[in-house]
């Protein structure tokens, strides 16, 4: 079997990569020019040049693949202009989609995120609360509810699709500081702020394996967020684990107007914002969420949450993103090596 | 075959072409995070095409401690001339 995986140089789509060639699974890798394959070239996959934003490149890559992973959609990094943002996620999910409906691949695994679903009160969320229009009040939420529905829309006209929603991701390979940047800043004592909500977060090897084995899912739809927790005693087990500072709390209204100024001061110069404005959203409507449905029908046992964090943790010391812990006498601990 | 000057030409230009500024803008001391604006990413891409130029497998784990443009063209240098020898001869 060969699996084309679109984003293989990202956080989710190198863990993929490894949980793919672990079962054996020949794989090829798309990769965009600025794409950075420094990682991914340490592993063995095949890899063309191809971007969302072409069709005919796309169905090139396809080719004698059985299975194709959109791992790599787009991921709005400000949530500063909810049009452009739109058009552009939608744009690259409809050119996976038809590329792979020319092709006829035989599974097209789709990765989105549990900002897609309708907030519940009364139970936990689960695959099936998709809200019905857009979502309002954050960009990030409704540029991903979107991309879900344009594949929703594909796989009415055939395209055998699976949609995986993770929660906010931790473990190796977050070397862009996606959800373990807060772990990183909070350990660094360099996190601006924080909000008071919910937050669920997945191991990223978990995810990687429920992608491997939503090849063979009968299902359609699988949440992947089996961690919810206060995002304030999240910040606590971090700094009682591995050391650092919970910063001050502000209200909701303050968090929003610090996070959006940021990103306006940051995205001229294309520059990261230490708490994103979708790290806000996120956190304001986080919730609980049922992963019954992956743990029945992925046979998924999903990693306790201190030991993603240890893992994660290992990582950015191995990295350096943070220094190695010190015992009483000052002397370095040694890292696990890979 | 890229001798040394070349090598470290090449870095410049990657960079300023991430950096979207002109090479000679482009000076050995200059830090790449607070003088150029390079975050971690850029770094990686940096780092991750010069090293697909110069067919060379660098360890990243020490990566993060690269302060100055200076600092990533000798740990450029140092991957180099360890997999292929000073002159490239053993490419």
């Amino acid at each position: 079997m060969r699996a084309l995986v679109i984003g293989a140089t990202g956080f989710i789509g190198l863990n993929l990569v490894d949980a793919l060639l672990a079962e054996g699974i020949e794989v090829r890798a798309t990769r965009r020019p600025s794409s950075p394959t420094i990682f991914l070239r340490k592993r063995k996959v095949e890899m063309c040049d191809a971007s969302l934003e072409d069709v005919e490149q796309l169905k090139r890559a396809m080719e004698g693949c059985d299975v194709v992973y959109l791992a790599g959609g787009y991921y709005p990094r400000y949530s500063l202009d909810l049009k452009a943002a739109t058009a552009e996620g939608v744009s690259g999910v409809r050119n996976a989609c038809q590329a792979a409906r020319a092709v006829g691949v035989l599974r097209f695994i789709y990765t989105s995120s549990i900002a897609t679903l309708e907030r519940t009160t009364d139970r936990l969320a689960t695959e099936q609360d998709i809200p019905e229009t857009q979502p309002t009040g954050s960009v990030y939420r409704a540029v991903k509810w979107s991309m879900e529905r344009e594949l929703d829309s594909h796989a009415a006209r055939g395209l055998p699709a699976v949609t995986l929603l993770p929660g906010g991701c931790i473990g190796p390979w977050d070397l862009r500081l996606g959800t373990g940047g807060v772990l990183v800043q909070t350990v660094r004592g360099m996190l601006p702020f924080w909000v008071e909500g919910t937050v669920a977060l997945v191991d990223v090897t978990d995810v990687a394996r429920a992608h491997v084995r939503a090849l063979h899912a009968k299902g359609s739809r699988f949440c992947l967020a089996p961690h919810a927790a206060d995002f304030g005693e999240l910040l606590q087990l971090m700094v009682e684990r591995y050391g650092g500072k919970v910063p001050e709390r502000v209200d909701a209204e303050v968090a929003k107007r610090l996070a959006d100024e940021a990103e306006w001061e940051a995205a001229p110069r294309k520059g990261r914002v230490a708490f994103p404005r979708e790290l806000v959203d996120m956190i304001l409507t986080g919730q609980p969420v049922s992963c019954a449905l992956a743990e029945q029908e992925l046979a998924l046992r999903f990693t306790p949450l201190p030991e993603a964090l240890d893992r994660a943790h290992t990582f950015f010391t191995r990295f350096h993103y943070l220094s190695a812990p010190t015992d009483k006498e000052g002397q370095r601990h040694a890292q696990p090596g890979r | 075959m890229l001798n040394l000057e070349d090598r470290r030409s090449r870095m410049i230009a990657v960079m300023a072409d991430i950096l979207e500024i002109e090479p000679r803008e482009i000076r050995g001391e200059q830090r790449l995070r607070e003088d150029l604006g390079m975050d971690s990413l850029g770094s990686l891409e940096l780092l991750s095409t010069i090293s697909e130029e110069l067919r060379i497998d660098l360890e990243m784990e020490n990566a993060m401690e690269i302060q100055t443009v200076d600092d990533a063209c000798a740990f450029v240098e140092k991957h180099y001339t360890e997999q292929h020898g000073a002159t490239g001869a053993q490419a």
